[in-house]
């Protein structure tokens, strides 16, 4: 029976490390999932409201006194690169788990090979999130919807992005011999990780697909901030008597 | 220990290999401190508050309101502070280590936990639980001081009914400010302390799980304050500590620098959520079954969780207001279809479970201290563990008791008032028992155990004027007035931070290795509980006469319950400073106390004063819990080394 491989660092087997690192990767997991569901809620939330019939993307007009005067619709967002970043993002786990199932036969090569090629899957995601961001055609304050949907591309582009940086660290850390089959502990955590993106992913598609018109058709005038009220009458030129 | 030419190292005797060395142990992380942490995050600020000024020289990157146009330049100043920082303390080393595969050694391992460096190991990002607890106690007493301070300002203005002391925008950015301050405070005083300090060595640890993670946590509190106290140059919080939108987007850019706080605080808590449970789960010692677990530990994991799901949804709360401010999305601006009750759900549903990551550490510590001060069990142990999950399980179900008066959804406000009532239940069962616990009891009349006393006198009036509150049509007339300031402080400081300071007076011997001095804590102690009776039972009586909240201006009628609380106020000033001066003296100079001065029983009173870098030279092993104090042997340790082996499994 071989001697079990050791934490440089702490002396315990690498085996507890894992187990322990394993369970605080699930609890980081449910602090991203409230915070996912922070910007799940808010879309939903809003979509059902429609607040003052804002949710539609549209382009507001306003008159002299900042009073609003009209509102011309814009488009929705395509659907497809939403689905495009999360096939590309599920690509990218698939070849990475593959890669870790190679090194269970020794295959160290595999899983830089695999890890790299994630690397690059995710960062094509990030580039495609990026461009999706800067062409969406409306800005983020055209209305709720708008605001969401540029709120939940931002959390997938934030979550790429640290998904390419432990991609990449594991391809190095492969190479370099401190990932392999008896310390596959590691590559395992990331692949854990790059599931929960694809997961969260899933939500965020989920919504912008099929979540689109507000079923609110009726939607109660909340009010408005003074700043922006239709209704107030123009303030007159000079002050009334009773003023 | 290794060295740089040696390939293994002995840890714990046995032979590890290492990898390479690279140069001294620690690497760059010598060189890195506070201190270059605070050069960082100052040039950092600057040159990112400057570059954006040159990106928007004319405010082109506009807020939906205009006086929010300065806001952009705070902005990249707060967020160049905090990347400047965090880099400058050295927060970001590990991480780029790990990326090039340089793995820390045990020696790299041993200097980053601070062997051998003195008092300078608390100047750094120190791994070591122990330092990580005491750097949370004093980060934790200067926000206490802080806030404190502030409240006197705001009693000053209120007690001083013939003049006014500060112009109204001041004062409402003072409290707040005070308001925001005392919160981040509370959260962080028991569980910061005792979670990090007490809770391996109770679970027999040698640290906690995420050692380096620790050391983050901490440091992104220290860097959470700055942005705070800068927001009151900038025109500060002038919309009270929940901040409601409209008014979040409404106000100036002093409103960037309390984002940021949150934002990095919530940052930091669910890193040591995350941290403290993963450690009670993974690294209790061996025969510490869940039936042997000491409260305090359920106590710490029960506050962490509610942190963990409850803090993102705070944070998000102002990550959505802050791109409504800066890139014009309308979340909460009803014109283009947001609204603000988004906002007070997503806050709210931090905010009420936090009131219970305060209480429910600060009840768990008391729980601790009755069995030793009164050398009685426990009273019905299974009774405690039900109380506690029963909170945790209410607390996510009762969050828009807060909003019963703001419009939103009234048919569900019979339903929240019915769940806020029955979240008394399992906080009656903790009451239980405290109460059970002392029947019929002598007790060891000394400082901690004097904290008990108070802090259950306190929490019933906090806990009874809650079932008020918490009734919809009570609620109508008590919601904006003095008598739910005085309710809530009752709960939080009553409760809260009269339990801080018990924990203090017990834990201080086992930290510090010398005894609080009870004298002079006793008097600062009793004075400080005195001017709180003071102070808030005559807010309760502003509150029924009718006395708003946060208004600087009121009718004459309410003059004699306002000088009398700002009495009580000054009185609870001059208490904390005696306590502090205590605190101060018997750390430099007190009586040297032994390792186990309370004969306590649990394991983090079973090892050396000063704690080993690793608590434990051999891991203990549990066979009991540590409440039999009516026993044989009533001084029987928690861990028996003859029964080691025998009697005992692994953990369930």
């Amino acid at each position: 029976m071989t001697a079990p491989l050791m934490s440089p660092t702490t002396g315990e087997p690498v085996a507890v490390v894992a187990r322990r690192n394993r369970l605080g990767l699930v609890f980081l997991v449910v602090a991203d999932f409230s915070g996912t569901m922070a910007l799940i809620i808010s879309y939903v939330y809003l979509w059902s409201l429609n607040v003052n019939n804002g949710w539609a993307p549209n382009q507001q007009t306003f008159g002299n006194n900042d009073l609003l005067k009209s509102r011309s619709p814009l488009p929705w967002a395509a659907d497809w690169p939403f689905w495009a970043i999360l096939g590309l993002t599920v690509v990218a786990t698939i070849v990475l788990w593959l890669g870790i199932r190679t090194l269970r036969s020794g295959h160290r090569g595999g899983l830089v090979g695999a890890a790299a090629v994630s690397t690059i899957v995710v960062v094509a995601a990030l580039v495609l999130q990026w461009w999706q961001i800067t062409t969406f055609p409306f800005g983020p304050g055209n209305g709720s919807y708008a605001s969401a949907v540029f709120l939940l591309t931002a959390s997938v582009f934030a979550h790429l992005l640290l998904a390419a940086f432990l991609l990449l660290a594991i391809t190095n850390r492969t190479r370099a011999g401190l990932v392999s089959s008896d310390n596959p502990f590691q590559a395992k955590l990331v692949g854990y990780w790059m599931v929960w993106v694809c997961a969260s992913i899933v939500l965020g598609c989920l919504c912008t697909t099929f979540l689109k018109a507000s079923p609110n058709t009726t939607p109660a005038n909340f009010g408005e901030f003074s700043l922006y009220n239709p209704n107030a009458p123009a303030p007159s030129a000079s002050p009334s008597p009773s003023q | 220990m290794s060295t740089p030419s040696a390939s293994t190292a002995t840890i714990h005797q046995v032979e590890v290999p290492q990898p390479k060395q690279h140069g001294k142990p620690g690497g760059i992380m010598r060189h890195l401190n506070f201190f270059t942490g605070l050069i960082g995050g100052v040039v950092l600020a600057l040159v990112f508050g400057f570059l954006m000024n040159i990106q928007f020289p004319s405010g082109a990157l506009t807020a939906n309101f205009a006086n929010a146009a300065a806001g952009p330049t705070f902005w990249a100043m707060m967020v160049g502070w905090v990347i400047g920082f965090m880099g400058g303390m050295g927060a970001f080393t590990g991480p780029i280590r790990w990326l090039f595969g340089r793995d820390l050694t045990h020696a790299d391992a041993e200097f980053m936990a601070g062997k051998d460096q003195g008092k300078f190991r608390y100047w750094r990002f120190t791994t070591d639980h122990k330092v990580v607890g005491i750097q949370y106690l004093i980060v934790a007493m200067i926000i206490l001081g802080f806030g404190g301070l502030l409240a006197m300002l705001i009693r000053t203005e209120l007690g001083f009914t013939w003049m006014e002391v500060f112009n109204p925008d001041f004062y409402n950015s003072l409290v707040g400010t005070h308001g925001i301050a005392m919160v981040i405070a509370m959260i962080v005083v028991v569980s910061g302390p005792v979670g990090n300090f007490i809770v391996p060595l109770m679970c027999g640890a040698r640290d906690m799980a995420f050692p380096r993670l620790n050391a983050l946590s901490i440091w992104l509190l220290v860097c959470a304050v700055p942005p705070l106290i800068l927001s009151l140059l900038v025109g500060g919080i002038r919309d009270g500590w929940s901040v409601y939108q409209p008014l979040n987007s409404q106000a100036g850019p002093g409103m960037i620098g309390y984002q940021t706080t949150i934002i990095v605080f919530a940052v930091s808590t669910a890193l040591a959520s995350v941290n403290i449970m993963t450690t009670i789960l993974t690294m209790r010692a061996k025969g510490m079954t869940w039936a042997r677990t000491p409260i305090l530990i359920y106590g710490s994991f029960a506050a962490a969780a509610m942190g963990l799901y409850a803090f993102p949804f705070y944070m998000y709360s102002q990550i959505l207001s802050m791109t409504d401010r800066l890139i014009n999305t309308s979340f909460f601006n009803p014109i283009e279809g947001g609204s603000v009750w988004l906002y007070e759900n997503l806050f709210w549903l931090l905010g009420h479970p936090e009131v219970y990551v305060i209480l429910i550490p600060s009840m768990a510590v008391m729980m601790e201290l009755i069995p030793v001060f009164m050398r009685k069990p426990l009273f019905s142990y299974y009774m405690a563990i039900a109380g506690i999950v029963g909170v945790v399980g209410l607390s996510g179900l009762v969050w828009a008791h807060h909003m019963y008066m703001t419009g939103w959804a009234p048919q569900a406000n019979y339903p929240f008032m019915l769940s806020t009532e029955m979240i008394s239940i399992p906080v009656g069962f903790l009451v239980l028992v405290v109460i059970g616990t002392m029947w019929r009891g002598t007790f060891w009349s000394r400082l901690p155990m004097m904290a008990v006393f108070a802090v259950i006198f306190n929490k019933m009036i906090g806990g009874v004027t809650g079932v008020y509150l918490s009734d919809v049509p009570a609620d109508q007339y008590f919601h904006g007035n003095m008598f739910v300031t005085a309710h809530f402080h009752y709960m939080l400081m009553g409760a809260g931070l009269f339990g801080a300071m018990g924990a203090v007076a017990y834990y201080f011997p086992k930290m510090t290795g010398r005894y609080l001095d009870e004298r002079t804590g006793s008097i600062g102690f009793w004075t400080a509980f005195a001017g709180f009776q003071i102070t808030f039972m005559s807010m309760f009586v502003a509150g029924l006469q009718g006395q708003p909240r946060r208004v600087l201006q009121f009718d004459n009628m309410f003059n004699i319950s306002n000088w009398i609380s700002t009495i009580g106020a000054y009185i609870i000033g001059i208490g904390m400073l005696i306590f502090l001066s205590a605190i101060i003296s018997s750390w430099r100079s007190g009586q040297v106390a032994p390792s186990n001065p309370w004969h306590a029983q649990t394991l983090d009173w079973q090892t050396a004063t000063p704690v080993p870098l690793e608590n434990f030279p051999v891991l203990p092993v549990v066979t009991k819990l540590p409440y039999d104090y009516g026993v044989p042997d009533p001084l029987a340790p928690q861990t028996l080394e003859k029964q080691y082996d025998e009697k005992v499994g692994a953990p369930t």
